[in-house]
């Protein structure tokens, strides 16, 4: 089943926009961070059923997975794909020393979320003037029947990408909104483009 | 006399943005290109005093239209206004000869302040 993008092309490439500018600023704190280049793939905007967004998700193997949850004008779900390829490297230009423990791993990833997942949706919501509130990220794995329990039925996914030039980590985030919250920021975006 | 500027950025979003951060102090005469060939091809027609050039852009892209113009003589003014602006990409377009880097999202002093230093205002 495949679900009509609730965007018109305007406010889909407005929003692409955003969340590249978003991107951006996510980026260059952790660049700065780690003193590397980060390589930011063009956002992708569709609309998905749970079943689809849990394919969208999951596809990947070897991975760990994140989900947090945000609250304000608009709410929704961010839910972070990491490669468990290249953290390591990560790792090591956050200053960790190897061998990494469990909890260096856990305390990295959740790290990695905030600095790339929370910039990102803080940059997206200070440019669409709209207030969020972004809750810890948790470490989840994923489960199909959990999936289909989601309260967003047909929820826009907004899907970017952080890729590390110099290990083989990449990082995918995928934004959820509900429907209530789409209808806030197309006003938004509608404005933005008068 | 109106100032002629080109402002050239793929979203439509980022072009609204940029013209409506311009100092109400001067008049403009707005150019716009959705993509780096259209810019490459009204910089080619017509002259322009200020160019604000985003850079990741379709067809040609921004570091691609800085080098149309760097291999020109007399090459008029470039404010880079990008979401990307890790230390590398700056160093690449200010060898280029851009004037100045904004980030975006654009913030209208610091285009206020950077067309004054450039002896606009």
């Amino acid at each position: 089943m495949s679900i009509v993008l609730p965007l018109d092309e305007e406010q889909r490439d407005a929003l692409q926009e955003l969340l590249n500018i978003s991107m951006g600023q996510a980026a260059n704190s952790l660049a700065q961070l780690i003193e590397t280049k980060i390589d930011i793939s063009i956002p992708k905007i569709s609309a998905v059923t749970p079943t689809q967004l849990y394919s969208l998700l999951f596809e990947t193997e070897d991975a760990f997975y994140t989900r947090q949850s945000f609250l304000g004008d608009v709410h929704g779900e961010v839910m972070s794909v990491l490669s468990q390829a290249g953290l390591s490297e990560v790792a090591t230009l956050m200053d960790y020393d190897e061998p990494l423990s469990k909890e260096d791993i856990q305390e990295i990833i959740l790290e990695l979320c905030n600095i790339l997942a929370g910039a990102c949706l803080a940059g997206l919501s200070e440019q669409l003037e709209l207030t969020t509130n972004l809750n810890m990220p948790t470490l989840f794995l994923p489960d199909k029947a959990n999936f289909d329990e989601l309260q967003w039925q047909h929820s826009l996914v907004m899907e970017v990408q952080f890729v590390i030039a110099i290990s083989s980590f990449s990082m995918r985030v995928v934004f959820c909104l509900d429907d209530e919250s789409l209808a806030r920021m197309k006003n938004t975006l509608d404005e933005l483009l008068a | 006399m109106s100032l002629s500027v080109l402002v050239a950025d793929d979203s439509k979003l980022s072009r609204r943005s940029v013209i409506r951060s311009l100092p109400q102090d001067l008049e403009y005469d707005i150019t716009e290109a959705t993509n780096g060939q259209e810019a490459i091809n009204s910089l080619s027609e017509s002259e322009f005093a200020l160019i604000l050039l985003d850079l990741t852009m379709p067809e040609v892209d921004g570091v691609g239209v800085l080098e149309f113009l760097h291999a020109r003589p007399n090459m008029p003014n470039v404010i880079v206004i990008s979401a990307d602006f890790q230390p590398e990409k700056q160093k690449i377009v200010m060898s280029l000869g851009a004037k100045r880097f904004l980030r975006k999202p654009l913030d209208k002093e610091e285009l206020a302040m950077a067309l004054f230093e450039l002896g606009y205002l």
